[in-house]
């Protein structure tokens, strides 16, 4: 999956749960100053963006995310460890 | 039309307690109404289609019936929460939520209550529910269960308690008094006003929304199927849910939100709002044989009202119209027949009698606080929706007035009754006499 | 509440153990009712202790009823209700059965029934769900099953006001037995363990791997429970007359709304804070004469801070030098039997002179500058004590207890 397809896919989860529509969801938006999450919002997303994208991460990397970019890298970083060798 | 013209200046008449009752005087009066029913959302309009002898019941569409063999249903048509809501984030409220905060939206507008005023008078809430919602209950178990519970969904969680949805509405409209949610079966939403006016008489708040809300889900649907109660659910017959109905044979779900804004008489009249009616007298109770022995089901009731009438210092010969939560249950209408025969005496001959759960569905813990408005409604406008259907009635209840279409009301107190099937009764009397005119 | 309501009977069913003795006695020496679950599997869970109720059976208990037609808060709270009945010497025969009630407080009811459903739901099962579900499931069945095992008429309500409704509860009891209502009440809380409970506290990270530790530094979590605790109330006049024992007289009551945040606590505490002066407002008891605090005390890293926030506002730098201890160390989060439960701790601390401690209390936190009571009971006559509780929903609670006037 490209970074553009993981960063759209990102923003729909940050809308189903922000109520917030994708287009409005600037690239380097942050959780909590940009978009104003709590912290259950915040975790929603986390756990939303595991799911969809099958990580299985530990619980402290979805706890320190800040940004929707930070989410995307981890989820390209993820994506190339899975790689089979 | 109104029952009685504006007489701000006159005195209110004395103290409606007697008797035993060590209840302080403070009145507890009506200041708005709020309502998002199958039928409509304003009083206005649900109580004109109700007596238009418009029926909500259709195929449910909200979710799939899968194969259950009753399908019908009273689905809020086209419900958007956005409507009434505006601007925000609605995904952390469900249904429920969305449907009670709704209703609360109307009822704090229709009491002049703005935002500024809900944290200066603490306005508090009182919602009647019998599940919350056990959709997103059990949607919340069945993810963890399919997708493993490190993915069960956190705003999901937060709405897996049964008073989410009086939190979150008190969250949505900032509401920092007492918050309670009210669990009593079908009698949710009547004991929630009966509560709430307790505390206002004993002076533990002065403003408070109260009512009920329930959503149509797929688990109460299939769940009451089950349990038989469902209209058409036993056997092949064809659904009839008309309450008091010769052939009915149970009750068809239905969904809402009504909320009446109960308050303390001189907090209404330090704000300058009209007063609509006076929430007289209430009194719940328990059928312990939980309707397996009809006898103790009626008297039960008839206690209840009994009481209801004592408290707000009225006959039952002073009844206007009388609104009940039969709902087509063929022993449950029966009892509640039996137990306002046996309350109201003689009158239970003449008082006009409706029951709207036929036309409405039975909306579970919304059920009690519709029925308040209904007739509320019926009291202000001098007209008593029918019990819809082209059903007769039973041959043989004692009760005097069950007719299919509107009646005249001609006296302006009302009595809202609701006799649960796992035992809870509970009764009203309003007393339009003591409101303003709008 | 005109006419001053007392307590007269306590039933409890624990993770400490059923019945008021052995309850108190296992609080007192500090036991732990903490172990791993048994009731579902947790190995696809990153933590796995909860505070069962064990070898509870429902048969020893439940007379009128069928025991198995009801869920297993019901059970419970039908168990703790016979114990309070027989307590308070309370003969229901001698008062009209309309003069009776009961009124409990749930945070999820009988969640069990609603996982049954699901559990067939996901097997694609759904046509073995019988009408059991829709006869268990909904909370208000809990008061309708003891009201209708013990032939009671009056008053019914549950009040699922979470993890603070059986101060919900113990509070509308007071308000119908003042105004002259009913001779008896039945009041309290109830809550089976629940996957479903279990699974969102796991996930919010709020469940602690090893112990519950309320008010230590190194505090990681609650531990999710269940359980039942029933009180007898009566007016004290009524009291008097039967010459019964009197535990405590309820003084008074304090509910907020923090309107702020479904699961997260007003950050300044003010809801709670709110409801503590209600209920000293209530009571007409100033702070200083509040010998005893029962916090609600989760072991939440957040909860703990927030509620010394409140108390101290309440009651001045560290609560006023006041002991304020949490159960919830010893019984883990028992949920809606939580707040009833710990009723019932501060009618006892009254009657004893004895203070349950925080157990696991290693590492002071100088956010939570209180006297917490740390690993041991203490002797020491308390003449008022308070009961806080906290919920979901920004619920919030508080009670105030008194010793009875003699």
């Amino acid at each position: 999956m490209s970074t553009k397809e993981i960063r759209t896919k990102i923003k729909e989860i940050i809308s189903q749960v922000t109520g917030i529509p994708p287009g409005d969801i600037s690239d380097g938006a942050s959780y909590r100053e940009d978009l104003d999450l709590d912290s259950l919002s915040l975790l929603e997303i986390g756990v939303d963006v595991d799911y969809e994208f099958k990580l299985g991460l530990p619980e402290e990397d979805l706890q320190t995310l800040e940004t929707i970019q930070e989410t995307v890298d981890l989820v390209l970083r993820h994506q190339a460890s899975a790689i089979p060798v | 039309m109104s029952y009685r013209a504006a007489q701000p200046e006159s005195p209110q008449t004395g103290n409606p307690q007697t008797g035993s009752s060590q209840i302080p005087d403070r009145r507890v009066v009506v200041t708005g109404f709020g309502v998002v029913s199958p039928l409509g959302d304003s009083p206005r309009e649900l109580h004109g289609r109700l007596c238009a002898g418009a029926c909500a019941l259709a195929p449910i569409e909200l979710f799939d019936v899968q194969d259950l063999p009753v399908t019908l249903g009273a689905e809020i048509p086209g419900f958007s929460a956005r409507d009434y809501l505006g601007e925000g984030n609605l995904r952390p409220l469900d249904r429920t939520a969305r449907l009670a905060a709704s209703a609360t939206e109307r009822a704090l507008a229709d009491a002049g209550l703005s935002t500024e005023d809900r944290h200066r008078l603490s306005v508090g809430l009182i919602l009647g529910t019998v599940f919350g919602s056990v959709g997103t209950i059990s949607a919340f178990d069945r993810r963890g269960l399919e997708a493993g519970p490190r993915y069960v969904k956190p705003l999901d969680f937060a709405n897996s308690v049964i008073n989410a949805a009086a939190g979150q509405t008190a969250i949505w409209h900032g509401l920092p008094g007492v918050n309670s949610t009210i669990c009593s079966g079908t009698s949710s939403g009547l004991q929630a006003l009966a509560y709430g006016a307790d505390l206002i008489r004993g002076g533990r708040a002065d403003i408070l929304v109260a009512g009920g809300a329930e959503e149509l889900c797929f688990e109460s649907f299939l769940g009451y199927q089950r349990t038989g109660r469902i209209a058409g659910s036993r056997n092949a017959a064809p659904p009839c849910a008309v309450p008091f109905g010769a052939g009915r044979n149970g009750f068809l779900l239905g969904e809402g939100a009504a909320f009446l804004v109960l308050e303390a008489e001189e907090s209404a009249r330090d704000r300058g709002v009209a007063i609509r009616a006076v929430l007289a007298g209430s009194s719940s109770g328990f059928d312990p044989s939980r309707g397996h022995d009809g006898d103790s089901a009626a008297a039960s009731l008839k206690r209840c009202i009994s009481m209801a009438l004592h408290q707000a210092g009225r006959e039952s010969s002073a009844l206007g119209a009388v609104s009940c939560s039969a709902n087509g249950s063929p022993t449950g209408d029966l009892y509640e027949a039996q137990g306002l025969a046996q309350a109201l005496g003689d009158a239970a001959g003449t008082v006009p009698i409706t029951a709207s759960k036929g036309l409405l569905g039975e909306s579970l813990g919304a059920g009690g606080a519709l029925q308040a408005i209904i007739l509320l409604e019926s009291l202000r406008r001098g007209q008593l929706p029918g019990i819809g259907g082209s059903e007769s009635p039973e041959a043989g209840l004692p009760l005097g007035r069950l007719e299919p279409t509107p009646r005249d009301v001609i006296a302006a107190v009302g009595l809202a009754t609701s006799s649960s099937f796992d035992g809870h009764s509970c009764a009203i009397v309003f007393d339009g006499e003591g409101g303003t005119n709008e | 509440m005109q006419e001053p309501i007392v307590i007269t009977g306590i039933g409890l069913v624990t993770p400490l153990g059923k019945g008021r003795e052995l309850f108190w006695s296992r609080l007192l020496a500090g036991d732990s009712g903490i172990s791993p679950v048994s009731s579902f599997d947790t190995s696809a869970y990153s933590v796995h202790l909860g505070g069962e109720v064990k070898d509870f059976r429902a048969r020893e208990h439940v007379k009128n009823l069928e025991p198995e037609s009801l869920g297993r808060a019901s059970q419970m709270a039908i168990a703790a209700a016979y114990e309070a009945l027989e307590d308070s010497g309370v003969d229901l025969g001698e008062i009209p059965r309309e003069r009776s009630g009961v009124i409990m407080g749930t945070t999820s009811g009988e969640p069990q029934e609603v996982e049954r459903f699901d559990d067939r739901y996901v097997a694609g099962d759904l046509r073995s769900v019988g009408r059991e579900f829709m006869d268990r499931y909904p909370c208000h069945v809990i008061p309708a099953h003891m009201a209708a095992e013990l032939g009671l008429a009056g008053f019914n309500l549950m009040i699922p006001a979470a993890c603070a409704a059986g101060s919900y509860a113990v509070g509308q009891a007071c308000e119908v037995l003042g105004s002259g209502r009913a001779d008896v009440m039945l009041a309290g809380g109830a809550d089976s363990f629940s996957r479903i409970t279990y699974s969102g506290f796991a996930r919010l990270g709020a469940i602690a791997q090893e112990k519950c530790q309320p008010f230590d530094r190194g505090r990681r979590g609650m531990i999710p429970g269940e359980g039942a605790a029933v009180l007898v109330l009566e007016t004290r006049r009524r009291a008097r007359q039967r010459g019964a024992h009197v535990y405590a007289e309820v003084a008074g009551y304090g509910l907020t709304c923090d309107a702020h945040h479904m699961t997260a606590a007003h950050p300044q505490g003010d809801g709670a804070a709110r409801a503590m002066e209600q209920a000293l407002d209530h009571s007409g008891i100033h702070a200083q004469e509040v010998g005893y605090i029962s916090a609600h005390g989760t072991g939440t890293p957040t909860n703990d801070r927030l509620e010394t926030l409140a108390a101290c506002r309440v009651f001045g730098a560290r609560a006023g030098g006041k002991p304020i201890s949490s159960i919830k160390s010893m019984l883990g989060h028992t949920m809606g039997a939580a707040s009833a439960i710990e009723t019932a701790v501060c009618a006892l601390v009254i009657e004893e002179g004895k203070i349950p401690p925080t157990i696991n209390f290693e590492d002071p936190d100088p956010e939570c500058d209180l006297d917490c009571v740390p690993n041991e009971a203490r002797d020491q006559r308390v003449d008022v004590a308070m009961n806080n509780a906290y919920a979901f929903g920004g619920n919030n609670a508080s009670l105030v207890l008194r010793r009875p006037a003699s």
